[in-house]
């Protein structure tokens, strides 16, 4: 047999159910990969050993007694280090939240522990979930299980590596503008980032809260889909949680009837790896074989998607790390008066990516410049979404690469904060139009692994799953 | 659009910031070429177009009220303050100046 922590949701499920494993075993098995790993590669800044094997244990004993919770009862999982779970610090990669201790659970946390889920851990992230690298986190950088001077790719590149390199079965991370279909891309994992308005951000440290989505990422699309269906769903904490019916998998055996959009104009901009555009290009006629139909289409705005993006977010991001100020919580660094204090705990507790977006934002917002920025940028988003709607009306998914390229090597894109954000190309303007998106490796040649983003309609993830599913048995 | 190092150190300051000299320069440096990226959006026509925002829901539903938090939560909310006079959370005063 497989070494446990290399089995999928499923497969552990079965086994689990079955009696032929133990959620004890799993776990244990899980532990022991990060205890190898986890010092080469960064992927966890925090490990609860002793409360992981402790719900493994509550579990066996429910199994024993015929009373499982669900579907993630006794599977091993990772939460990315923005997501409070009551009693573990929680510090977002940031130095400003070194000593803090989370006071409550998120909405999603809870809903895992009260599914019976076994959380290992909380995994690196960029500052604030603020970059394409893992490298912002104060922490250090994580690194790409395949080639330890690549990076994983972030902003949640510690649940993209805990996946990956079978440190945990599943994990969980938050999605502004790609961090979690981006990391992973870049380390061959499915990553989903469900539509605005599905899961609940309460007990979610804010980055840009028109945009943040909390999602899975997985070995396949089912485990993605098994990881979704846990945390989904309206929460009185989250006014932004969607009245929509919730999402109930429906798989189907081929892409019969399904229309498959090809923004060409985006393919071809220039800048993309030409490997990356040949394995997704594969992963395209795949589809066609598995009956899809493929047609190319004009998706307008698709330049300004990144524009849009690094204004609109930059100005939440000012607004919400408001909060950063030394007084309540976080780092405070005395001195008077007191405008002495707020600048100087900032200061030190901020890192240069934060800083410079909360810099940003204060431009954009700032008497003079809103107009021109923030407003222009709230109409064009307008115009980006009302893009979508009308190309929505003539597919049913669009596909994109979801990176230009493949795993960078560290420091690479440090000093040219264009050049990382520029990694979001892809990925951002489903941000902006809240749209879910998915990505799943499709490089079929054996090397570093290329993610290929799928596009569904708002609160389509059943059609969106169900395609990505058939797609990846092709890929097979 | 471009920014002098002045009108970033403002910003800086407004943002409640402290930024080295070095560091200003990078920022600044590094505007110039982020905001010439964004300022593409200045080329959309968007007249008669609406800002987009987010249908509200109707009400809202979570009523403003009193919560109480149990002991385990009430002590790590305490032991998350930078600085504590017993159970209360110290702060320096508004008007509090150095001593000279």
């Amino acid at each position: 047999m497989q070494p446990l922590n290399e089995l999928t949701i499923t497969d552990a499920r079965m086994l689990l159910d079955r009696g032929e494993i133990s959620s004890r075993e799993l776990t244990q098995a899980c532990l022991d990969q990060i205890q190898g790993l986890n010092g080469a590669l960064n992927a966890y800044v925090g490990v609860y050993a002793d409360d992981a094997l402790k719900a493994a244990d509550r579990f066996d004993i429910r199994r024993s007694d015929l009373r499982p919770l669900g579907s993630l009862d006794g599977i091993p999982v990772g939460i990315k280090d923005n997501m409070m779970l009551q009693g573990k610090p929680c510090t977002a990669g940031s130095r400003i939240l070194e000593k803090h201790v989370a006071s409550y659970d998120a909405t999603a946390v809870r809903k895992l522990l009260e599914g019976g889920a076994v959380i290992l851990g909380r995994t690196n992230m960029d500052e604030f979930a603020m970059g394409s690298s893992t490298e912002h986190s104060a922490y250090g950088p994580t690194k790409h299980p395949r080639d330890p001077e690549r990076v994983p790719g972030g902003s949640s590149g510690g649940s993209a590596v805990a996946v990956a390199a079978n440190m945990s079965l599943g994990a969980y991370g938050s999605d502004t503008g790609g961090s979690i279909r981006q990391p992973a891309a870049l380390c061959g994992t499915v990553g989903l980032k469900p539509t605005y308005g599905r899961v609940s951000r309460s007990g979610l440290m804010a980055m840009a809260s028109s945009l943040d989505q909390i999602g899975p990422f997985a070995k396949n699309v089912l485990d993605a889909a098994t990881l979704f269906s846990a945390v989904q769903g309206q929460d009185s904490m989250d006014q932004t949680t969607a009245d929509e019916p919730a999402f109930v998998p429906e798989w189907k055996k081929d892409l019969n009837g399904l229309r498959v959009g090809v923004p060409r104009a985006m393919w071809e901009k220039g800048g993309i790896e030409k490997r990356v555009l040949e394995q997704c290009e594969n992963a395209i006629q795949k589809m066609r074989e598995a009956g899809a139909e493929v047609r190319d289409i004009e998706l307008p705005y698709a330049d300004e998607g990144l524009a849009v993006y690094y204004v609109l977010m930059p100005c939440e991001v000012s607004a919400n790390l408001a909060r950063f100020d030394g007084m309540r919580y976080g780092l405070r660094k005395e001195a008077l008066p007191l405008f002495e204090t707020y600048v100087r705990s900032r200061a030190q507790g901020f890192g240069a990516e934060a800083k410079r977006r909360i810099l940003l934002g204060t431009f954009a917002l700032s008497s003079g410049y809103i107009d021109a920025y923030y407003v222009q940028a709230k109409k064009v988003q307008t115009l980006i979404r009302r893009a979508y709607q009308k190309a929505f009306d003539e597919v049913d998914v669009i596909a994109t690469p979801t990176a230009p390229n493949t795993a960078f090597k560290l420091g690479e894109k440090l000093n040219d904060p264009l050049g990382m954000y520029l990694e979001d190309v892809f990925t951002v303007s489903v941000n902006v139009a809240g749209l879910p998106a998915l990505s799943m490796p499709c490089q079929t040649d054996g090397g570093m692994p290329v993610g290929f983003q799928l596009i569904g309609k708002w609160f389509d993830e059943a059609g969106l799953l169900s395609a990505a599913h058939v797609l990846e048995q092709r890929l097979k | 659009m471009k920014l002098t190092v002045e009108q970033v150190g403002h910003l800086a300051e407004l943002a409640r910031l402290e930024l080295g000299e070095e560091e200003l320069n990078t920022m600044t440096g590094q505007f110039a070429s982020i905001l010439e990226y964004v300022d593409r959006i200045q080329q959309v026509d968007t007249a008669g177009v609406e800002p987009f925002t987010m249908p509200a829901k109707d009400e809202g539903w979570r009523k403003d009220e009193a919560y109480v938090c149990d002991d385990a939560a009430r002590d790590i909310i305490l032991s998350n303050f930078p600085s504590r006079a017993g159970d209360l959370l110290a702060a320096p005063g508004v008007f509090q100046t150095p001593k000279k």
